[in-house]
């Protein structure tokens, strides 16, 4: 309640795989790059275990902002994952954005070494997240 | 391609002897029965008499194709159904759902469809059979085809094994669209010659219309717009049980994480301070929305299926339709296709990412 775009701190949940971007998230983290506590990420062994319902249950239960971010493609643990999770992925983006819930989602390629990209992706997801607002789900009885 | 002009009085006779030569074991067809027309399962031939009153008749009750999801038996079943219904069955050919040999696709030519209750209602004014013309001037009388009707983009038989098509009221072109219908349709007796049935321009005209409609249909684009879309619905989930392409055995919405109960839903309200219920209702559609965004044929069986009169058409085809575009995929278009989701390019779709 009462909390207005700008001035709010954001709940983002960010499904990463463990190969890369929860590798890059440890290298910020040990490598003492800072970036805002905002983001809960929960980790899959591949983006290719990504299901979109996973963001849909997260922000119909008022997540204000989701990411999923994996190994750049052709990088994957796992060999082509995350090119079947491209797919899934663009699809479900491409259903949220005619509906016009697209703006609290976002997809990322960030591999184990890139700890500065990652710190510096979060510092961005928060502030766009800040400018979209609060999650208007969460004052909604659904 | 290959076929033959049959008059209607023969028809009968040729669906006979698809039965008779074992080129099916059975016929899923559409009847008559005084101003309604519906499905039959028949073995017998005899039970077969005047399909023409039937075949053609604009009237959608079920997709024919949701009747033998899941059905993986050896026998051969024929179907004679509408082009939407075709082209779901294909989708579940390649969502193994349905084996590629145990069916026989008898597409024939669509105008456009009438729900069934309506089509039976007026059946004094539709008759046997419509045309374009026919349909304008039916709507000038309020008696209007379906809305997914109106932004169906292939209504002509060019999908299956065998179409049946440019029926006039009198004769119709039978002819073979793949190896498979050529071999049925001369094992029933018929001898076939070269037939041309391409019909782009028709097509071209037919799928510009359709797009013209869908364009004007009212949008659903922002999440108050969805809600209040959906405000209505009592979440019965028949709009799932009657879609051809939503398959799964176990749905996520009759378990107990998607369909909360009892003390669960005791423990959510105490998490969130209140649930609607039924719970799941924006859960439910946007998950079966993207379930379905690569196969949904746009047949609108969800929209005649909803107790609550809610417009599925303008929601299911719709969205999932710019889906398909991404992929450049057209459901049951070609069963040798791979489902988007199977396959992948290198490098693509990028710019849906951003
Ligand atoms: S979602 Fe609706 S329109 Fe699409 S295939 Fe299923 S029943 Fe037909
Ligand atoms: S059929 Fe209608 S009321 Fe039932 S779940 Fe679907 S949209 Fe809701
Ligand atoms: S293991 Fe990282 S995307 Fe597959």
């Amino acid at each position: 309640m009462g909390e207005e775009k700008g001035d709010f701190e954001p709940k983002i949940v960010g499904f990463t795989c463990n190969w890369c971007t929860y590798a890059g998230a440890d290298l910020a983290g040990t490598s003492r790059k800072k970036y805002p506590p905002n983001v809960r990420l929960i980790r899959m062994m591949c983006t290719a275990r990504f299901d979109p319902m996973f963001a849909l249950k997260a922000l119909l239960n008022g997540a204000d902002g989701v990411f999923i971010s994996g190994c750049h493609p052709g990088e994957c643990h796992y060999i082509k994952g995350n090119f079947y999770a491209r797919r899934r992925i663009a699809a479900m983006r491409t259903i949220l954005k005619q509906l016009g819930l697209d703006n609290r989602v976002k997809s990322y390629w960030i591999s184990a070494s890139e700890g500065d990209k990652f710190a510096t992706t979060m510092k961005n997801i928060t502030e766009e997240i800040k400018a979209v607002g609060p999650n208007p789900v969460r004052d909604e009885i659904l | 391609m290959k076929g033959t002009e049959l008059n209607y009085g023969d028809l009968e006779g040729f669906f006979k002897g698809l039965l008779e030569s074992k080129a099916v074991d059975c016929l899923i067809m559409p009847r008559r029965v005084g101003n309604s027309v519906s499905y039959m399962l028949v073995r017998d031939k005899d039970k077969i008499t005047a399909p023409e009153s039937a075949i053609f008749a604009p009237s959608f009750g079920v997709n024919a194709a949701n009747i033998v999801k899941g059905w993986l038996i050896d026998e051969k079943v024929g179907i004679v159904a509408k082009p939407c219904e075709t082209r779901a069955a294909i989708e579940l050919i390649k969502l193994t759902q349905l084996k590629e040999d145990s069916v026989l696709l008898i597409t024939v030519d669509c105008a456009g469809t009438y729900a069934n209750e309506v089509y039976a209602a007026n059946y004094a004014d539709i008759g046997d059979q419509v045309d374009s013309a026919k349909i304008k001037e039916l709507a000038g009388k309020e008696i209007s085809i379906r809305g997914a009707c109106t932004i169906c983009e292939n209504r002509l038989a060019d999908v299956g094994d065998i179409a049946i098509a440019q029926a006039n009221g009198e004769k119709a072109v039978v002819a073979g669209l793949t190896d498979k219908g050529v071999e049925a349709l001369t094992a029933a007796g018929l001898s076939l010659e070269e037939k041309g049935l391409e019909r782009e321009a028709e097509k071209e005209q037919i799928a510009a219309d359709a797009k013209a409609n869908l364009e004007a249909l009212p949008k659903i684009d922002s999440e108050a717009a969805l809600e209040e879309f959906l405000r209505d619905c009592i979440v019965c989930k028949n709009c799932r049980d009657v879609c051809p392409v939503c398959y799964c055995k176990d749905c996520f919405f009759d378990q107990p994480l998607g369909n909360p109960a009892g003390g669960d839903l005791l423990n959510l309200a105490e998490t969130r301070g209140a649930v609607a219920v039924p719970a799941n209702q924006l859960l439910y559609h946007l998950t079966r929305v993207y379930h379905v965004c690569t196969t949904c044929v746009a047949c609108g069986a969800c929209e005649d299926a909803c107790p609550k009169d809610i417009p599925l058409t303008r929601y299911y085809p719709v969205i999932t339709k710019k889906v398909q575009e991404i992929f450049e995929y057209v459901p049951g278009k070609d069963v040798k296709e791979p489902l988007p989701f199977t396959t992948y390019e290198d490098d693509e779709l990028e710019e849906c990412l951003k």
